[in-house]
């Protein structure tokens, strides 16, 4: 059964729709990510326009996220001081991200750029994801490997706003996580993502959150980048088609369910291989894209 | 738009006329054998819908196009589906530094956004280029033009409203990349032997619209073809538009668009928050 979705103006098989969303689905819930940067790029491979993609997918982890947060909410894991500054740095960010993605559109240039982010951001992260996994499977069996520190003293704790995370166990300035939050922010706006798998490192790696909370604060912000993108999306572009959100989400619903008990039976370092695995080879497809000769140099855009 | 759409007409006119009015005389005083009422040469069309809905289960449609016309054998039948008018921009691709940019944009106008042909022979079988060109038959004969981007088409400034100097005709690669890609889409199309006759007097063709189909008015015309020179016209129109479920979200989205946010969100923290209910249950 087809359905002709309303804004994308194109129609899709509604099986072809709630498959993807259940496939992205079970990976998400299998490597405890949102999806966005797999969600995105297939879309626009299944002929949606990369605007609605993008927006689109936007109201999407609005929904995933909130379904995400509340799991991590109950176990306390939601540090909101952290989520709220990292928040207010991606509201700032999105907004202007979506200014950006405007722009961008008008002079034809947004198919490149957000191409050319995911393989910039999806390589880096991949790259340093599957070195560490690999890193840890060698040291794992090595009998009594190396204990890191709690967290190393960086240069930003030299910085002023010094706020006490209580839930996080950081006496820290709120000047770096609002730049990492602005930072994800514009990412999140023009790749169509929430940006989770650039936020977890970073609150790991540069502001030494303890990983028990790092997920679900993540989750918690998210929540507030898409919104903001969906919303300024619908009343800029109107490209946000929340019958095809609606449809993926059914699908995510349910893949995610399994995904996550089979992640369970699965060791932490071995995911983490295994989702830099596909992260690089999503890098790899759209930068062979960009590569080779397109099958034509000239292509149309209607006007309406 | 308004321009482009009657300019042809009148010129079609006024080069065929005298030509018509020749053969006319020829063919009435041919034919003094044909009844006195029934008018020469007459062609009728007709369409099978008249209004095509896009409703949410509109995966593309079929349509039966047919009509009759007062032919003789060896006769040809030409009938052009034209959709709406609009503008499109148009973008080339060149290699730097070793990918595939986007490095130059430019506007095309009125440009019919479905123009599809179908006949009963090759059209170059049919008749001439000129007599193909009088008839304004085939995009090629449309006269497109493309609006003249400030400061040169270096990309910049050919989407917005900048447009300074009359518009001028694209370059050969620029109107065969047009119509190459607006065939790859499906907008446009020539289907040759597509149009099937009876005894010279009926004819049907299947026009197939695609999903992607653009919401609009569409004129149908019906030429009729003798000796390589189009002898009798005849148009019909069809309205192509969104409609039930799918029409409403497209126009809520589009004129209440703070509202359609608003709801977009609070429809996935809505269903966020059951998935997880469902969650906790299961």
């Amino acid at each position: 059964m087809y359905i002709y979705l309303p804004i994308a103006e194109v129609s899709m098989h509604i099986g072809v729709i709630i498959g993807l969303g259940g496939g992205v689905g079970f990976l998400s819930g299998l490597f405890g990510v949102g999806g966005g940067f797999l969600m995105t790029p297939l879309l626009i491979f299944f002929g949606i326009p990369p605007a609605v993609a993008v927006s689109t997918e936007a109201n999407q982890i609005v929904a995933s996220s909130v379904s995400g947060v509340l799991a991590h909410m109950r176990r306390g894991n939601v540090d909101f001081k952290m989520g709220g500054i990292l928040m207010a740095g991606g509201v700032i960010g999105s907004s202007l991200g979506v200014i950006l993605f405007k722009f961008l559109q008008s002079i034809g240039q947004i198919d490149l750029v957000i191409q050319l982010s995911y393989v910039v951001f999806l390589g880096i992260i991949g790259t340093l994801m599957l070195t560490e996994s690999v890193r840890t499977i060698i040291r794992s069996k090595k009998p009594g490997g190396m204990r890191r520190k709690l967290h190393q003293h960086n240069w930003f704790h030299g910085l002023p706003l010094k706020m006490r995370f209580r839930r996080s166990k950081l006496y820290i300035s709120a000047i770096p996580p609002l730049l990492i939050g602005a930072f994800v922010g514009v990412l999140a706006a023009i790749m169509g993502v929430g940006g989770g798998f650039i936020m977890v490192p970073a609150m790991i790696y540069l502001l030494g959150m303890p990983t028990a909370v790092v997920v679900g604060t993540s989750l918690f912000q998210i929540i507030f980048v898409t919104a903001n993108v969906t919303l300024l999306q619908s009343v800029q572009t109107q490209t946000v088609d929340f019958v095809l959100a609606g449809l993926l989400l059914l699908g995510a619903v349910i893949g995610a369910q399994f995904g996550s008990r089979f992640g369970a039976r699965l060791r932490g370092e071995q995911l983490r291989g295994l989702l830099a695995l596909m992260v690089l080879a999503v890098c790899i497809k759209i930068m062979f894209d960009l590569a080779v000769v397109p099958e034509d140099l000239l292509s149309v855009e209607l006007l309406r | 738009m308004t321009v482009i759409h009657t300019r042809p007409i009148d010129r079609q006119m006024h080069r065929a006329g005298p030509a018509l009015f020749v053969i006319l005389l020829g063919l009435c005083a041919a034919a003094s054998a044909i009844p006195a009422q029934a008018a020469p040469n007459h062609v009728v069309a007709d369409l099978s819908e008249d209004l095509v809905e896009i409703t949410s289960g509109y995966h593309g449609t079929e349509l039966l196009l047919f009509g009759a016309y007062r032919g003789m054998p060896g006769d040809d039948l030409i009938l052009e589906v034209r959709g709406p008018s609009t503008d499109l921009l148009q973008r080339r691709k060149e290699q730097k530094a070793g990918i595939w940019v986007n490095v130059e944009t430019v506007k095309w106008m009125a440009v019919p956004s479905f123009y599809h042909l179908f006949s009963t022979r090759p059209l170059t079988e049919i008749a001439g280029s000129e007599a193909l060109g009088d008839a304004r038959i085939g995009a090629d004969t449309l006269g497109l033009r493309m609006a003249q981007a400030a400061g040169g088409n270096n990309g910049h400034g050919a989407g917005d409203d900048s447009v300074i100097g009359a518009p001028v005709a694209g370059t050969a690669a620029q109107t065969e990349g047009l119509a190459r890609n607006m065939t790859r889409m499906g907008l446009w199309g020539t289907k040759s032997n597509a149009v099937a006759t009876q005894q010279d007097m009926l004819y049907r063709t299947a026009l197939s619209l695609p999903s992607n189909v653009p919401p609009g008015a569409y004129v149908i015309r019906v030429l009729h073809f003798r000796d390589g020179v189009a002898i009798n016209e005849s148009k019909t129109d069809m309205n192509v538009r969104k409609a039930g479920l799918s029409a409403l979200i497209y126009r809520f989205a589009h004129d209440y668009s703070l509202f359609y946010g608003l709801f977009a969100i609070a429809f996935a923290v809505a269903s966020g928050w059951l998935a997880a209910v469902a969650f906790r249950r299961g």
